[in-house]
């Protein structure tokens, strides 16, 4: 005998709290949040540093504030959470099962669901990084909650690959704590991370950043003794020649991340294979009927604002769906990332409401012209693959900008019309 | 100078050892089974693709050859031996495919010469009815033999079965003791070791990648072993059923193999791109991950690069690689008396069961008394696996020990209740964990469970957490804790 709620979160982090919030202000009953760890907050607890919220909010807050906020507001408002509660599988019919130390094995059938699983970090397999299997070698995140949540300091002497937030985040926070950290090595000619990051966490400590530089192996078998690192030409494969050791006990991975969603697969939900996360509407709905989506597990945020703030979209979206028994995923009109752009959220609108368009580039550039439909629409100095664009449209622009079921989206550069 | 007195003492605990110390195991005999390491399998039976041969490949295995014969021997021995040890063993069935003709022609030869020793027959499909089978191997494929018999078990869960059990029925296993130096006497051994010092009647030599090293300590290595390094991919288990079994095709050129080959867990494996190399060093290297890949998506165009979430590199340990063929080298040396050498090469998981009841023989052929133990209990029992439980088994677990409703690794769907009991079974590190109940093996490689398994080490074992290692040795985790390098800094200065 499956449990019913209305509408069933799916993690508690920053998109999953504001999904329920947001499900419970539109005005669905029984609203419950399925957490695996035994707090609520996701991984904001571990965020210590400052910059959450300044659009959310209009204010700088570090992770846990931000955290705060939402929690209390979650309680206020009544709703349920489900910690240490892991769940197993969804059914299409929105059925899950859950297994828990505190609720044992648990069968709920939900109205709606709302996937907010965020994302994960890649891992050193996924890098393909040769060399030897020592100890030493994690991921930032990793790292982030030994330092911040456990107290414990994994290396004196880090060496970190790629520069996404939470490794250069780390390499201030190491620093401070009395480690040196040797380098921050990029792949790329441009930072993976935000440039308030690059700014004030690696340039402020006089921490090297290589950019064009990768790590082309792991030294040592039992501790990580240090790595070779080696620049890399266009096609990013390493320049013979240009080695040269670092000596490490710690390897940093900040090298991209995968939005979590092995479980909306078993749903049948579909995934989009540039951004990892579901096709979605502009309702946050997947392609299976009642599941939603929003904040990291659809694509990787560059501010917790926005997951906040897309996740919403995903319970109010759900919340109605519970209500009415149903709303249909608009795919009317199919958007498409174009010229210069890496991706648009949502792919797929209904094209007669407003919408907000989350985009991202593919590579920086100076004078950049945001055009919808080949018309533009917004002039920006400069872009970067790291800064999400977040533009949006009204329902009369956009009607404009449709043609034959499609909205093209494009970014040129360098003053291109 | 004080010596553990034992009447056999095997050096190393891989699939070899293991299944040696528990076939001793049924008979009332003082064993002690010595290991270098922390733990049970880490040598080359951990890198290994757990396939289990069925000894068609009558080119590879010549009736001529004794390593041929052991694995014969074992055929009908494995799939008994894992059911007593409740270790999975899944019969997957397996191809050997070819592109062309001329390779067909090859395929038809070693056909025909197999079923003349006796060995069945394997029927070729063409790719039209191949592909209903493996419908996503590469359509270029011309066809294959097919062998239902092929089955795969996961190498280190058999070894840390085997050596349990052997436990149980009275083999004493000491770890972290690296043989240092063996003194041969008239009627024993005096073996020094890193964990102790024994004083045995009969020594096997099961040390995997050091057994010619070990041999050299008493004069017995008269063979030479080529160690040739293998590169294995690991595919995310979103791949599986890819492939249903083993997919291989004839090698082009010596040494270039191409297989790809679920795992009893439902990951995909790849490879083996093979490489004369320098002991010790398993460091895997970018040409082998990219030929080795590119091999693979030659026969199954679906895998992606964005599906390997791990790679490893083992040893083969090869005897006379230098004239072309190998061989095993188990048996009593030819030098010194009452000295056993252990190693196969290729196939040594398969081929274990077959040899270690061989060593069994060769001991009693010298005189030693090997009486039944009317004691001995073949049986042992196997850590649950959470994620495979039906639903009703799930509750009941649940129920009776709430640890096993807290999902720790959320990749691979590993408990709390399945990792205290890997730790109960003798795990003290986080691969000890990983190789037990997959706690990290998954596509985040332990980046969300690495912490929460340190900490229940730490808890289980009462040390703390910054003495939890990955692997033993020197291979912590932690370093300090928060502000302790601070703390140093200020003295310093």
């Amino acid at each position: 005998m499956a449990e019913k709620v209305d509408v069933a979160v799916i993690g508690a982090g920053p998109a999953g709290l504001a999904a329920a919030l947001a499900a419970r202000e539109q005005g669905a009953e029984r609203v419950t949040i399925i957490e695996r760890s035994e707090r609520l907050g996701g991984l904001l607890p571990q965020c210590i540093h400052n910059g959450f919220g300044l659009l959310y909010f209009g204010e700088d807050l570090t992770g846990p504030e931000y955290e705060r906020v939402f929690i209390q507001r979650a309680r206020k408002a009544k709703v349920e959470a489900r910690l240490e509660s892991m769940v197993l599988d969804i059914s299409p019919k929105l059925e899950m099962t859950a297994a828990s130390s505190r609720h044992g094995y648990m069968k709920i059938k939900a109205g709606a669901v709302v996937l907010a699983m965020g994302c994960r970090e890649k891992a050193r397999g996924a890098l393909g990084i040769p060399g030897g299997r020592p100890s030493g070698i994690l991921t930032a995140g990793t790292c982030q909650r030994y330092v911040n949540m456990e107290g414990f300091i994994p290396g004196r002497r880090f060496v970190i690959l790629g520069s996404g937030d939470i490794g250069m985040i780390m390499a201030r926070r190491l620093t401070l704590e009395g480690a040196k950290v040797e380098a921050v090595v990029e792949i790329m000619p441009w930072p993976g991370g935000l440039i308030r990051n690059e700014v004030q966490c690696l340039h402020d400590f006089g921490i090297p950043l290589l950019l064009e530089h990768t790590v082309t192996f792991i030294h040592g078998e039992s501790r990580i003794q240090g790595v070779t690192v080696c620049r890399v030409d266009e096609k990013r494969r390493p320049v013979p020649g240009t080695e040269r050791y670092m000596p490490c006990d710690c390897l940093l991975l900040s090298a991209g991340l995968i939005p979590e969603n092995e479980l909306s697969v078993k749903a049948g939900v579909e995934l989009d294979p540039v951004t990892g996360g579901p096709l979605v509407d502009e309702k946050r709905q997947t392609v299976v009927p009642g599941i939603f989506a929003g904040g990291n597990v659809v694509q990787v945020h560059d501010l917790v604002d926005w997951v906040s703030w897309e996740a919403e979209i995903a319970g109010k979206s759900a919340a109605v769906f519970a209500d009415r028994d149903g709303i249909s995923f608009h795919d009317a009109v199919r958007v498409v990332a174009g010229k210069n752009v890496k991706y648009v959220v949502p792919q797929y609108i209904s094209g007669k409401e407003d919408v907000t368009l989350h985009l991202r580039v593919t590579r920086p550039g100076l004078k950049a012209a945001l055009k919808l439909g080949g018309a533009a629409r917004k002039r920006y100095r400069s872009v970067r693959p790291s800064e999400m664009i977040v533009e949006k449209v009204d329902a009369g622009k956009l009607s404009q900008a449709i043609r034959d079921g499609e909205l093209r989206v494009d970014c040129g550069m360098g003053g291109e019309a | 100078m004080s010596y553990d007195e034992t009447e056999v003492l095997i050096v190393g605990a891989g699939v070899l050892g293991a299944a040696t110390a528990r076939e001793l195991s049924k008979y009332q005999v003082d064993v002690t089974l010595v290991e270098k390491n922390v733990d049970v399998g880490w040598g080359i039976t951990k890198a290994n693709v757990g396939v289990v041969n069925q000894g068609k490949d009558t080119l590879e295995f010549r009736p001529e050859y004794h390593r041929s014969r052991l694995l014969w021997r074992s055929l009908t021995m494995m799939e008994p031996l894992c059911r007593e040890l409740d270790v999975p063993f899944r019969k997957v069935g397996g191809w050997e495919m070819c592109w062309d003709m001329e390779m067909k022609g090859k395929l038809d030869k070693l056909s025909r010469r197999t079923e003349s020793l006796g060995l069945g027959k394997d029927r070729f499909y063409w790719y039209p009815e191949l592909k209903e089978m493996e419908p996503n191997v590469s359509d270029k494929i011309l066809g294959g033999l097919h062998d239902p018999d092929i089955a795969v078990v996961n190498p280190v869960h058999l070894t840390q079965a085997l050596v349990e059990n052997a436990a149980e029925n009275g083999v004493r296993l000491v770890l972290g003791s690296e043989v240092l130096d063996i003194k041969p006497g008239h009627h024993y051994f005096e073996v020094k070791t890193a964990g102790g010092d024994f004083r045995a009647r009969y020594v096997i030599n099961a040390a995997g990648e050091w057994v010619d090293k070990v041999a050299a300590m008493v004069g017995a290595d008269d063979f030479v072993i080529f160690p040739i390094k293998g590169y294995v991919g690991v595919l995310d288990r979103r791949c599986e059923g890819l492939v249903n079994g083993l997919v291989s095709v004839l090698p082009e050129e010596p040494g270039d193999m191409n297989i790809v080959v679920p795992t009893v867990e439902g990951n995909l494996l790849f490879g083996i791109q093979l490489q004369i190399n320098r002991r010790g060093d398993h460091s895997t290297t970018g040409d082998m991950a990219r030929k080795a890949l590119e091999n693979a998506r030659r026969l199954v165009p679906d895998i992606s690069e964005n599906d390997v979430i791990n790679a490893f590199c083992g040893f083969l340990m090869l005897r006379n690689y230098e004239i072309g063929w190998h061989e095993c080298e188990v048996g009593m040396s030819g030098r010194v008396p009452r000295f056993i050498n252990m190693t196969i090469g290729y196939p040594g998981v398969s081929a274990s069961p077959g040899a270690a009841a061989e060593v069994a023989e060769v001991l009693q052929k010298d005189g030693l008394k090997l009486a039944p133990d009317p004691k001995f209990n073949p049986h042992r029992k196997g850590i649950p696996d959470f994620s495979r439980l039906t639903e009703r088994e799930k509750r009941e677990l649940v129920k009776k020990d709430p640890r096993y409703g807290h999902v720790v690794c959320r990749c691979e769907t590993v408990t709390e209740g399945e990792i205290v009991e890997a730790i109960r079974r003798g795990a003290t590190t986080l691969d000890g964990v990983k190789h037990r109940v997959r706690a990290g093996m998954g596509r985040c490689q332990g980046g969300f469970c690495g912490p929460r398994v340190t900490r229940i080490l730490a808890r289980e074992l009462g040390v703390p957490e910054t003495e939890v290692t990955k692997k033993g040795e020197d291979s912590t985790q932690l370093y300090c804790r928060v502000k302790e390098m601070l703390e140093e800094g200020r003295k310093d200065g």
